[in-house]
């Protein structure tokens, strides 16, 4: 309290018709480093307190002219938070008590001791710097308020102008918040209305899957999924949200128009496979020829020419398994998978990938195993394209394992998921190569890897074929410790459909 | 084998043809060419092969279609028809061509390019069977 006086000089104006009261206030209250000013009549004092800021009225009762009590109530109108204390003496105690019913603060009696004065003075004062503070407070209060509001404003403006859809949901998956756009990418013909689910009235399968997928993303982390409706292609990214508490409270999804991408991607993918017909038939019979030749049927070729051809032949072959893999992944990426979605046993696929892969984990020494439960649902998927996944996680974990390990097959119903796991005991996959496996021609490069073959694009076509599912693959590995490969795929929800 | 053995080889690529036949020629084989679906399908009428080797990737009609076409037909359903398939088993990711040959009716297919001694081993394989 101290210092608030001592930030802005306090003020007093002292109001009496005595020259000796004027002159004791003036001295006591001076003393205390207060500027004091002082008016002999009412009048005189009115005019004041409407020139400064007082912060202070020591006040007279009994003044001839405009008396101590009419004063007080014009002071009332004109300056409300004014302090008022009256200066009366002992006959007007009375009108003392009547004065501080009108308004004023608090009263001293003539004649007062400097104490008497001083001490009365500050407690107004400290009342004084109290209310400020508390005006302070309750402005400050009203402006937490206002920005609070304008905050909400600019939000829900952003969120209104952005050109990425967005939709909240809760834990159970009703609509929370969306923005025009999203119901403009989802063709929507009204707004989706608030506090209702989502998958009402929806027909679009892909859009369905989705929908559910919003409902289940409640545990790991974001979810990005592609989605067609109508023309559109949308790349959805949906996050769960999550109390401090980890409770799952629903989700946040943002869609993006990636229509333009898409087209530009077909394009790519057209040269591509274009391109890549084109060398392959060359390729293919400069292999058959050098084959012929090393074979000895046009005649005998000497050690030297052997040798040489044969290097020849490696690089045609290497070549043409890059092709193949352009050619699988230009394939997938236009869209040419999962065309035929039926229902299938995965028990069948991995049997038969199994059987396919024996050979090469034989020649290994690797023991290849398949484990299965006596009883799994039917999975939506497309036969060639799931074979093709798993011969590509299979063959995988035979390459990168050193002779005498193993590589299992293991498959379980997780939730709403079948996941199929492919673990081998192998050399692992580093930190730093393990967010970039998926990536198209990344491959690791290390001492270990240096002589396995293999083009780097088997991964990008095992995630693109899963997520055409609408399933995700996982990885978790440890250089030395092998890699486990997890492919997730949604089981179709029961026939009675979920809320 | 009293009869020379009759190969019917179906493939537009000439200088693949041309090696292929050298190969089969290691053997007491009669090659017959085709450069095209169409004439396959001709020669495969006519000349009443022992075994058709037939290209999948060609012009249509393609591999695939003369197939179909030649084990719909009672007089040729019998004569056993090696694909070759346009991806390498040496890359065993790609099943995609492995499964087409399982859809088709072919009785065995083989990734192109071809290792001479494999070819015939299939080919004199097919002719057992």
């Amino acid at each position: 309290m101290r210092i608030a006086f001592k930030i802005s000089m306090v003020s007093i104006l002292v109001v009496d018709d005595e020259k000796i009261i004027r002159d004791g206030c003036t001295r006591i209250l001076g003393k205390e480093g207060w500027a004091v000013q002082t008016a002999n009549s009412g009048e005189d004092g009115l005019r004041l307190l409407q020139e400064e800021p007082f912060d202070l009225l020591l006040l007279d009762l009994k003044m001839p002219g405009l008396s101590g009590m009419e004063v007080l109530q014009r002071v009332r109108d004109l300056r409300p938070e004014l302090l008022v204390v009256i200066i009366t003496g002992y006959a007007t105690v009375e009108s003392a008590v009547e004065a501080m019913k009108a308004g004023a603060y608090d009263f001293v009696s003539k004649p007062f001791l400097p104490d008497q004065l001083r001490i009365v003075v500050r407690r107004a004062l400290e009342k004084k710097a109290l209310q400020r503070e508390a005006d302070l407070l309750r402005q400050e209060r009203a402006k937490g308020l206002r920005e609070i509001a304008g905050e909400k404003s600019k939000i829900k403006t952003i969120i209104h102008c952005m050109a990425d859809g967005v939709l909240v949901t809760d834990h159970e998956g009703r609509v929370v918040l969306h923005n025009p756009a999203l119901v403009r990418m989802l063709k929507m013909e009204i707004s989706p209305p608030l506090g209702h689910a989502l998958d009402d009235g929806l027909e679009n399968d892909c859009w369905r899957g989705f929908v559910r997928r919003i409902r289940e993303t409640t545990e790991g982390s974001t979810v990005s999924q592609e989605v067609v409706v109508g023309d559109l292609t949308l790349m959805a990214h949906i996050a769960p949200v999550r109390s401090e508490e980890g409770e799952t409270l629903g989700s946040v999804t943002v869609l993006r128009d990636i229509s333009m991408l898409k087209a530009i991607d077909r394009m790519k993918s057209d040269f591509v496979a274009m391109v890549s017909h084109e060398l392959r038939a060359p390729l293919s019979s400069v292999e058959q020829q050098l084959s012929v030749i090393l074979a000895g049927i046009l005649g005998e070729v000497n050690n030297r020419q052997q040798e040489m051809l044969g290097r020849a032949k490696e690089r045609t072959h290497a070549l043409l398994a890059l092709i193949n893999d352009l050619l699988d992944l230009s394939k997938i990426e236009a869209g040419f998978v999962v065309q035929h979605k039926e229902p299938v046993q995965i028990t069948e696929v991995l049997e038969k990938v199994v059987e396919l892969l024996k050979p090469q984990a034989a020649a290994k020494n690797i023991a290849l195993t398949l484990s299965l439960p006596e009883i799994l649902p039917q999975v939506m998927m497309d036969r060639g394209n799931m074979e093709e996944v798993f011969i590509n996680l299979v063959s995988n974990g035979i390459k990168y394992t050193p002779e005498r390990g193993s590589v299992e097959l293991f498959v379980r119903v997780q939730g709403s998921h079948l996941c199929a796991e492919v673990a081998d005991n192998g050399m692992g996959i580093s930190s730093e190569d393990l967010p970039r496996i998926f990536d198209k021609f990344y491959r690791v490069k290390n001492a270990q890897t240096r002589k396995i073959t293999g083009t780097g694009l088997g991964l990008p076509i095992v995630k693109r074929i899963v997520e055409a599912h609408l399933g995700t693959v996982e990885v978790e590995s440890q250089p030395g410790n092998g890699s486990k490969f997890r492919v997730y795929l949604p089981l179709e929800p029961s026939a009675k459909g979920g809320p | 084998m009293a009869a020379q053995v009759k190969v019917l080889l179906v493939d537009d690529d000439p200088d693949f043809v041309e090696a292929t036949k050298a190969i089969l020629e290691t053997k007491p084989f009669e090659v017959i060419v085709a450069y095209d679906g169409k004439e396959g399908l001709e020669k495969a009428r006519g000349e009443k092969p022992d075994v058709i080797i037939l290209d999948v990737m060609m012009p249509p009609p393609d591999g695939y279609a003369v197939c179909s076409e030649l084990k719909k037909d009672p007089k040729c359903r019998a004569i056993p028809i090696l694909l070759l398939t346009a991806v390498m088993q040496a890359l065993p990711h790609t099943l995609y061509t492995i499964d087409m040959g399982l859809r088709t009716e072919a009785d065995d297919y083989i990734d192109k390019p071809v290792e001479p001694a494999e070819l015939v081993r299939r080919v004199e394989s097919l002719i057992a069977g």
